[in-house]
């Protein structure tokens, strides 16, 4: 039987284009059961798995903790929107805290890069990484993905452009290694202040002009500006960002060619795109949500059948 | 102390035994006699070591020993300790402590402490009150207690202002004045160099401007005030070229490197390991060789180990929380001759002193026996048993390098790693 190279998601660079491709062939299988009209399955009723959020999340957490409850594991949320060095205990500590009352699986939000792989050297359970700082979230890469190749058939030769605060995002990177190991060829768009300085050398095109990258692509990714991990002004107002790098239904209309929209969510009505792009047909934004259930089904049940042998 | 050292290399272009092996006798300890098969009158402690080395004692113009204050990460004794199994005979000591040393009182504790020790303990006083950047400290009670520097470690002094006042200021006594290379707008919350691995990574990143920024100004500063600039641990090729620059128009200005950006590159990082957590940030392969150069031509006049003890606690956890710093005294020859020969390690590990105010004493008959013991053709892996320190974070820990230390003579004294 096929397994994972890996013990652990903690980004997409760890794996391989074999992984990926097993993530999606089992995501195809749950995404059939999601469909049925009894959308669970007992495969993981001897694991537990601790939702361990540093971080404040809504629909990550929501479909991480779906995703459990349709594979039949136990499930114990933890929730702090401080670190936990903040209030005196060290991140091992707390993981290791709620290991001893024996969980098999954390599936960890984070600020701090790398915060995955520094536990992964310190505890023994399997850990998910749904997210950590600006470095990846590869269940949102893996989704990304899953729903191109459900649009498009493939993702091999396509090309994507992802739109944005490319400067703090988990979700352009892990996307740019996604995209790369399967095939595709990758752009990021924005203000040249979001944009990291090095990007370039990580194989990806860059451009500062939304028309000309959305001509170019047959995907655009539309991310989020995130604020809240700003320390100084990138821009001097999103009413002038959106000018730039907001997408319309107008601009949508004058290309040569029907493009995909994605956005990971939150979007930001107005910002990076329009209502009328969002709710458009070639949007498959809320398709992305579906999938992301099924990914990470995928995931947890890939990594639990390694922890079970 | 009355010993007699057998079968020694000379490693000393001052000496006229240089690249010959002697033996050495050390009476009351000064050197009284060098010569070939030399007999122990009067039943000496003897040293035979094997492919005994010997050169003038080594110097590192920047370490922390953490006392007073942060003596769970390491205290003046265990630190000198560790100083003289690394074969340096005397060390400049930040002022990074809990209180910061920034007054006379502090300077005369600090010495105090390190009284009697084989190793000379240099301290370096704060340039300015509490390290905090914004008022003098008092240098020149400080001066005339025996401060040989004043910096505030690795705080950069963002005033201009400020440090124009304290070039011109420390100029009347002859003051070394100290300045972390560093922009902090620049650099922000960056926490590794920022390049291709940051980026691949997501941590934030502390471009090589930053430091540049921060160079050419100081230098412009020093231009317009004259006295004596040191410039701690640069790491950038353009800082070299600046500094190079600043040389030719004949500004006192110095700065050293430290062995690790030398020896390591930001390509380390990929496993978020804190150890490799230092500051300035290990930058890329081709800035580490162009300092190598610089090291080579004598733009840069010192190598330091930028010895850092920090305690567990303060690195065990998440990449952007972890403290900077690595221990270094342990590794820097080991280090230092996987990069350079014999000769040039020697020279490198001694060539600071004069800048520091520690007078050279070449390996000579008359003259006291301050010397470093080594056998530079050792290779081995170095772990956690060669550490003395109390902390354990060794940027080198399971790195290959080449050359052990014996340990020293100096001040009377002889100190010998087991």
């Amino acid at each position: 039987m096929s397994e994972l190279s890996v013990n652990h998601l903690l980004g997409i660079k760890y794996l391989n284009e074999q992984d990926i491709q097993l993530i999606f062939e089992t995501a195809d299988h749950f995404k059939e059961v999601i469909n049925r009209p009894i959308k669970k399955v007992p495969s993981l009723r001897d694991i537990t798995i601790a939702n361990l959020f540093f971080e404040n999340s809504t629909r990550t957490k929501l479909s991480f903790e779906l995703a459990e409850k349709r594979l039949s594991a136990d499930v114990i949320n933890f929730s702090s929107a401080q670190s936990s060095v903040k209030k005196g205990e060290t991140l091992i500590d707390t993981v290791n805290n709620i290991l001893s009352m024996k969980v098999d699986m954390v599936v960890m939000r984070h600020p701090n890069p790398g915060a995955g792989v520094f536990l992964s050297k310190h505890i023994k359970a399997s850990i998910v990484n749904a997210g950590d700082g600006a470095h990846e979230h590869p269940t949102q890469a893996l989704l990304d993905s899953y729903s191109i190749r459900e649009k498009l058939g493939d993702v091999s030769g396509k090309k994507v452009v992802i739109v944005g605060d490319i400067l703090h995002s988990r979700v352009a990177l892990s996307n740019i290694f996604a995209l790369q190991l399967q095939g595709a060829e990758v752009m990021v768009c924005g203000p040249k202040t979001l944009i990291p300085k090095y990007i370039h050398e990580l194989g990806v095109k860059v451009e500062t002009n939304l028309t000309k990258a959305l001509n170019w692509c047959d995907v655009a990714n539309m991310l989020r500006v995130q604020n809240e991990r700003m320390d100084i002004s990138y821009f001097p107002s999103t009413r002038e960002y959106s000018q730039q790098f907001g997408v319309t239904k107008d601009l949508l209309d004058s290309l040569d060619k029907e493009i995909t929209i994605m956005h990971p969510g939150p979007i930001n009505r107005g910002v990076e795109i329009t209502s009328d792009v969002a709710d458009s047909k070639q949007s498959i934004i809320l398709d992305q949500v579906q999938n992301g259930v099924a990914i990470r089904m995928a995931v947890i049940y890939l990594l639990a059948s390694k922890i079970k042998q | 102390m009355n010993i007699l050292i057998k079968s020694a290399t000379i490693i000393d272009p001052n000496s006229d035994y240089n690249n010959t092996t002697q033996d050495i006798l050390i009476e009351n300890g000064v050197i009284t006699k060098i010569e070939s098969n030399l007999s122990n009158p009067n039943n000496y402690e003897e040293i035979t070591l094997e492919n005994l080395h010997i050169s003038e004692g080594w110097f590192d113009s920047s370490v922390c020993f953490g006392e007073p204050g942060f003596e769970d990460r390491e205290t003046i004794e265990n630190g000198l300790k560790t100083a003289a199994y690394s074969g340096f005979t005397a060390v400049a000591m930040n002022a990074n402590t809990n209180p910061v040393i920034d007054s006379n009182s502090d300077i005369i504790f600090t010495k105090s402490k390190a009284s009697n020790h084989a190793v000379n303990l240099l301290p370096i006083g704060a340039l300015t009150v509490g390290s905090k950047t914004v008022d003098l400290a008092e240098l020149y009670d400080m001066h005339n207690a025996g401060a040989v520097a004043f910096y505030d470690y690795q705080k950069p002094i963002s005033n201009p202002n400020l440090l124009k006042i304290a070039l011109q200021y420390a100029s009347n006594f002859d003051g070394l004045v100290c300045s972390f290379p560093q922009e902090n707008k620049i650099s922000g919350n960056g926490v590794m160099h920022e390049h291709i691995t940051s980026t691949r990574l997501g941590l934030k990143g502390n471009p090589a401007l930053a430091e540049e920024l921060q160079v050419a100004r100081d230098l412009f500063l020093l231009e317009y005030t004259g006295g004596k600039l040191h410039i701690p641990t640069i790491s950038t090729p353009k800082s070299v070229a600046l500094i190079r620059e600043a040389k030719k128009k004949k500004l006192d200005v110095s700065c050293s490197v430290a062995i690790h950006n030398l020896a390591l590159t930001d390509a380390t990082l990929t496993e978020f390991n804190t150890h490799f957590k230092v500051l300035p940030p290990l930058r890329t392969k081709e800035d580490a060789e162009a300092l190598i150069e610089a090291v080579n031509d004598g733009t840069i006049d010192m190598v330091t180990s930028d010895h850092n003890p920090i305690d567990v606690e303060h690195k065990k956890v998440e990449f952007d929380h972890a403290a900077y710093g690595t221990i270094g005294l342990e590794s820097s020859f080991g280090a230092l001759q996987s990069l350079f020969s014999t000769e040039k390690a020697v020279e490198i590990l001694t060539k600071g002193k004069s800048r520091f105010g520690v007078a050279p004493v070449s390996i000579k008959v008359g003259n006291k026996a301050n010397l470093s013991l080594f056998n530079p053709s050792t290779s081995y892996t170095f772990t956690k048993n060669n550490i003395v320190s109390k902390s354990k974070n060794a940027i080198f820990e399971d790195a290959n390098l080449k050359g052990k230390v014996y340990g020293i003579v100096a001040n009377n004294k002889i100190v010998l790693n087991s």
